[in-house]
């Protein structure tokens, strides 16, 4: 009998067919692009895919923008117009937030991060085509007036301790961008979205309805995970000797540096920090990187609403006692 | 000379053939109406054309409707002008498979199955047909296997659809005086 | 539902072979059709798809950006890069991007690659930290 239930089982099916294409309520739009130096990927949902991607295209403009204010590769910066200025320095809003932040982490971790190697990254140059190990006296050199104290702000000006200080907001300004970039997520209404700036994350809300799972990449093992975290509202970033390096004589030389000595920091392979911002979080895991697993993990206890994992020289892992992990 | 003395069955056939002219030419017009109208999903034809195919197939028999379809096939693709292109193989593969399944299921389960039947047959080798040339010239993944429940479901409603209209204009075709034979066909059935 | 007597219009055959299409299409939906479906490895230049390929025919593809060919490999459903005009081959370091949502980029070749698809293949977190 063709009856009325074959009726409902058509519409039944339809209803199936709508349902399964239409995925139900919120969608996750992500686009990427090659900013600060690197690949950044912007994850958001939400209902309408019009304001996620203007959202996400205005995040993307911030970005940008703090490149050309924040970078010490772009001659015309604010940055490197500070670096050349032998005065005092009156600079935006953004760059005194972001050496007000840097200021207090150099302090805190007692000069292990540092904003004023310019020199010393310009000397050893493992950004550019051809690095080199500088000698002792050229390191000294690059060395001169550095530390927490090197650059005092007043209001909006700044004044370095040297007028030959170089300024480099390496170790935080991305962080920083991508502090940024989620924040007007947030303020376009959105509330569950990523910013991912080549493994500096910084989370909004959770995703869509669980935790984000954050995995941290293996500082030896190309394409494994030393873990993975469960987080929400968070920010995480890990900083290693293996993002960028060269090897000489049978010695890897990489990009986090010494303040103390002028050598690459040679206490870890890698230092994840998750904090409530991504600058903070940028920062912290440098200094933690310096001052290597004991007085790394001392810091990152003591801070409140702070975590990591450390990695040490000899494969050792450390981690803080609320390290919130899924495994 | 008068129309009295014209031979009964050269006037069937001289009928015949005016009306089959006349089915491809509407079936061209479908085609290209259908063509012409928005689509949101290239892949997914409902292929009113195949409603003059079935109306030929039920008054004339298999070789009317291979005519009228391959002809639709040939003179629509030419007249929209992608004879030949990846659109053209698509929709002749599809179409082949179809009116090879709609002959079959004609053929085989005559007078049990009626117009609906048959169209139902002709979406499923239509779908069958293009998916076919798909994985072999076009996309060769397996993704498109995935859209399967999709083109079967579209089938059901598209080949459902097509077959209640012809059956709709085979009956009012039967009140006509050309078509005699309808009339008993449908006196048997009713 | 007699709106134009449609049910008439279908004999008993019809109806039967209306229910086994039915069937085969609520059938159709259940099955696991999604599985098994490769993954495809996208590459974008400044936002633009430059190239596509499944992960499934292992093959070396060159890329051509602004400071020259960058060589991609894809093997084992896994793609990376095996060579670069880069400077410092971050991109080379990388190593493999084989699941869904992985990302590898050339920054100074402005070489965007990634992967798609495969999306029941969960790889067991959202976003890698490296």
């Amino acid at each position: 009998m063709f009856g009325r239930q074959w009726v409902t089982l058509l519409l039944v099916l339809i209803a199936a067919l709508l349902w399964w294409r239409l995925p139900p309520g919120e969608q996750q739009l992500s686009r990427t692009a090659l900013v600060m130096g690197t690949l950044v990927e912007i994850k958001a949902f939400g209902d309408d895919e019009e304001q996620l991607d203007s959202a996400i295209s205005k995040a993307f403009a911030e970005m940008t923008r703090l490149e050309a204010l924040l970078s010490s590769h772009q001659p015309k910066s604010e940055i490197s117009r500070l670096s050349n200025s032998a005065d005092e320095f009156v600079a935006s809003p953004e760059t005194i937030e972001l050496i007000s932040l840097g200021r207090k982490i150099a302090e805190r971790s007692n000069g292990a991060f540092d904003m004023t190697l310019g020199a010393l990254k310009k000397l050893w140059a493992i950004e550019s085509e051809n690095p080199q190990v500088p000698s002792e006296e050229q390191i000294a050199v690059a060395l001169q007036g550095v530390g927490p104290e090197a650059l005092q702000l007043d209001g909006n000006r700044v004044r370095k301790k040297l007028p030959g200080l170089q300024v480099d907001l390496g170790g935080i300004a991305k962080g920083y961008a991508v502090d940024r970039a989620l924040a007007l997520l947030r303020a376009a209404g959105i509330t569950s979205a990523s910013v991912n700036a080549g493994g500096d994350i910084a989370l909004l809300g959770d995703h869509d309805g669980r935790p984000w799972r954050i995995g941290i990449q293996h500082p030896r093992k190309s394409g494994e995970l030393l873990a993975a975290l469960e987080l929400s509202d968070r920010a995480v970033v890990s900083s290693g000797d293996y993002e960028r390096f060269f090897e000489q004589d049978g010695i890897r030389y990489h990009h986090i540096f010494d303040p103390r000595s002028g050598q690459p920091a040679r206490l870890c392979q890698s230092v994840t920090v998750v904090a409530a911002d991504a600058a903070s979080a940028d920062a912290l895991a440098t200094a933690a990187f310096v001052l290597g697993p004991e007085e790394g993990l001392q810091l990152l206890e003591q801070l409140p609403d702070v975590e990591g994992l450390i990695i040490a020289n000899n494969g050792k892992e450390w981690q803080t006692s609320g390290l919130p992990q899924s495994q | 000379m008068t129309s009295s003395a014209v031979d009964p069955v050269a006037l069937e056939q001289t009928r015949q053939r005016v009306f089959m002219a006349l089915f491809i030419a509407l079936a061209v017009a479908l085609h290209t109406f259908e063509a012409l109208l928005p689509n949101p999903l290239p892949w997914f034809r409902i292929g009113l054309a195949n409603i003059m195919a079935l109306t030929a197939l039920f008054i004339y028999g298999v070789q009317a409707l291979w005519i009228v379809n391959m002809a639709r096939i040939l003179v629509g693709s030419l007249l929209l002008g992608n004879l030949f292109s990846p659109a053209f193989l698509l929709s002749f593969s599809g179409g082949l498979l179809a009116t090879l399944l709609m002959g079959l299921s004609f053929r085989l389960f005559r007078p049990k199955i009626g117009p609906v039947g048959v169209s139902l047959c002709g979406a499923v080798g239509h779908i069958g047909g293009q998916m076919l040339i798909a994985w072999l010239l076009i996309v060769r993944h397996p993704s498109i296997w995935m859209m399967l429940p999709f083109f079967l479901l579209f089938a059901l409603i598209s080949g459902m659809l097509n077959g209640l209209v012809a059956d709709y204009l085979l009956e009012a075709l039967s009140g006509h005086p050309a078509f005699g034979r309808l009339r008993t066909m449908f006196a048997k059935q009713g | 539902m007699k709106v134009f007597g449609w049910r008439r219009r279908l004999t008993p055959f019809d109806r039967k072979l209306t229910a086994i299409l039915a069937i085969c299409v609520f059938i159709s939906f259940l099955l696991p059709l999604r599985q098994g479906i490769g993954a495809r490895v996208l590459v974008e230049r400044d936002g633009k798809v430059i190239y596509t390929a499944d992960l499934d025919h292992d093959q070396q593809v060159e890329l051509q950006g602004p400071l020259g060919v960058t060589v991609l490999q894809i093997e084992d459903h896994a793609a990376r890069v095996i060579s670069s005009p880069c400077p410092q081959k971050i991109c080379i370091g990388l190593g493999k991007a084989k699941h869904s949502g992985d990302l590898l980029a050339c920054v100074p070749n402005r070489l965007v690659i990634r992967i798609e698809g495969d999306e029941e293949k969960e790889r067991g977190y959202d976003l890698l930290s490296r």
